[in-house]
């Protein structure tokens, strides 16, 4: 196995290319690495973005706050310019795996595993990020919505392709969001449930919701009708449990031995969706 | 093989590796470090904790690669020769050791915590520990071996 370290963004291309489908992107490498070693995937070549300048950091760029993709979950749950316009993003990274994994794992990561209750992507999902994606011959900006293909599958083919950073839009004044988890233990452990969700709510009516939950599908999943019912209400004590309860009509939650039937989860993810809302109307 | 130029616990090496091995088996199979622990060998147990140019790494999901140009500090490195750290001597004070074995692990995240903050809240010690399992004591003497520990080290005292 070669281990290329690479300093920008465009060497780590080039060592992709030259590595003709048989590297990989890595980054934090916390699950990579368990991977390999498991047998679960293979690379010739590993593609460390870890050291290059142009992918690390946290900046505010405009009227949007760029997060490069080497960027640690502790760093962004610690940042500054996070923690002032979304500290629920600070939460989310903050409540994945433990501080060890957080030190070396980045937001980008947990997005590209794809894993369906992942925290620190359910609580950027409903923030309207922009993926930034070079590929050999250009850039693409993708949704975070176009991330998953299945349970654990990314779009990404991460030996041809590379994020480089996510662009979250500044929050206006009326727009606030949330992240909760339902928890067995705080630390490494994938919660029982998860939701976040941004709200425009400007004269006591919602103007939009973004409201994303797990695992309860593929991905970071919208509660669309949830959504949908919501706007032009406001956010009293019975429409948030009553947008709690249509969360249920978009999840599909399945059976944990650890973290939880189904059943369990159908009867708890509006009691998680209700208290996200009643988060984001306390900030008001 | 790769040219790796690392600082483990003050010593400069630059060394060859095979690129396939991670942080924790180089430490224990190349430098004889063997206090570091592997316990899951997925980042989970935090048994192979080690300080990575100031911050808490679990060594067993890092690929020895990543260690290019950092520091490194084991348990090794934390007494000086005989002289136990202020961290170490209230593990054994408070008794908050018991099969040993992820005790390294344990003050290695203590230590990474109390070097940038020796004034923790009960909560800032749960959260630098929450990624270290214990089978053995339970948590209380840990947490009571840090703070007592961080105590000593706000009135100036390190093993060195």
């Amino acid at each position: 196995m070669k281990y290329v370290i690479a300093q920008s963004a465009e060497e780590a291309l080039k060592a992709l290319k030259d590595a003709e489908g048989r590297g990989t992107i890595i980054a934090g490498g916390t699950d990579v690495m368990v991977e390999l070693h498991e047998g679960e995937r293979t690379a010739e070549v590993l593609v460390d973005i870890t050291k290059a300048a142009d992918l690390r950091g946290i900046r505010i760029d405009g009227k949007e706050i760029v997060i490069g993709s080497a960027a640690t979950l502790s760093e962004i749950a610690s940042d500054p310019i996070v923690r002032q316009y979304y500290p629920s993003l600070c939460k989310g990274t903050g409540s994945v795996g433990s501080l060890q994994i957080r030190n070396t794992g980045t937001l980008v990561g947990n997005i590209v595993t794809a894993q369906p209750a992942a925290d620190g992507a359910m609580s950027v999902a409903p923030l309207n990020p922009v993926i930034v994606v070079r590929t050999f011959d250009g850039e693409k900006r993708l949704k975070i919505s176009d991330m998953y293909v299945g349970f654990g599958k990314t779009a990404l083919d991460t030996s041809k392709e590379l994020v480089t950073e996510i662009r979250i839009p500044v929050p206006e004044k009326d727009e606030k969001a949330s992240f909760v988890r339902l928890e067995l233990r705080k630390s490494l452990s994938l919660p029982m449930l998860n939701a976040a969700a941004m709200v425009k709510y400007s004269e006591n009516k919602v103007v939009w919701a973004r409201i994303t939950m797990g695992p309860v599908g593929v991905g970071p999943t919208r509660a669309a009708a949830a959504e949908e019912w919501l706007k032009g209400k406001e956010l009293t004590e019975e429409n948030m449990a009553e947008a709690g309860r249509l969360a249920l009509k978009d999840a599909n939650p399945r059976s944990n031995p650890l973290r939880g039937s189904r059943e369990y989860r159908e009867h708890s993810l509006p009691i998680i969706i209700r208290r996200v809302l009643e988060d984001i109307k306390a900030q008001f | 093989m790769e040219k790796l130029n690392v600082t483990v616990n003050g010593k400069f090496m630059s060394v060859d590796v095979d690129p396939e091995l991670c942080l924790a088996d180089f430490l224990r199979d190349r430098l004889f470090l063997t206090g570091t622990k592997i316990g899951c060998g997925k980042g989970e147990c935090g048994a192979c904790t080690v300080i990575m140019d100031g911050k808490a790494v679990t060594s067993c999901i890092i690929p020895v690669m990543r260690a290019e140009g950092s520091v490194i500090e084991t348990i090794e490195g934390v007494s000086d020769g005989d002289k136990l750290h202020p961290i170490q001597e209230e593990f054994i004070n408070k008794g908050a050791i018991q099969c040993g074995f992820c005790t390294p692990g344990m003050i290695m995240s203590s230590k990474a915590l109390l070097d940038r903050n020796n004034d923790p809240t009960a909560d800032e010690v749960k959260e630098a520990l929450g990624g270290n399992i214990c089978r053995c004591t339970g948590y209380v003497k840990i947490e009571e071996a840090v703070m007592s520990a961080a105590e000593r080290m706000r009135n100036g005292e390190t093993s060195k």
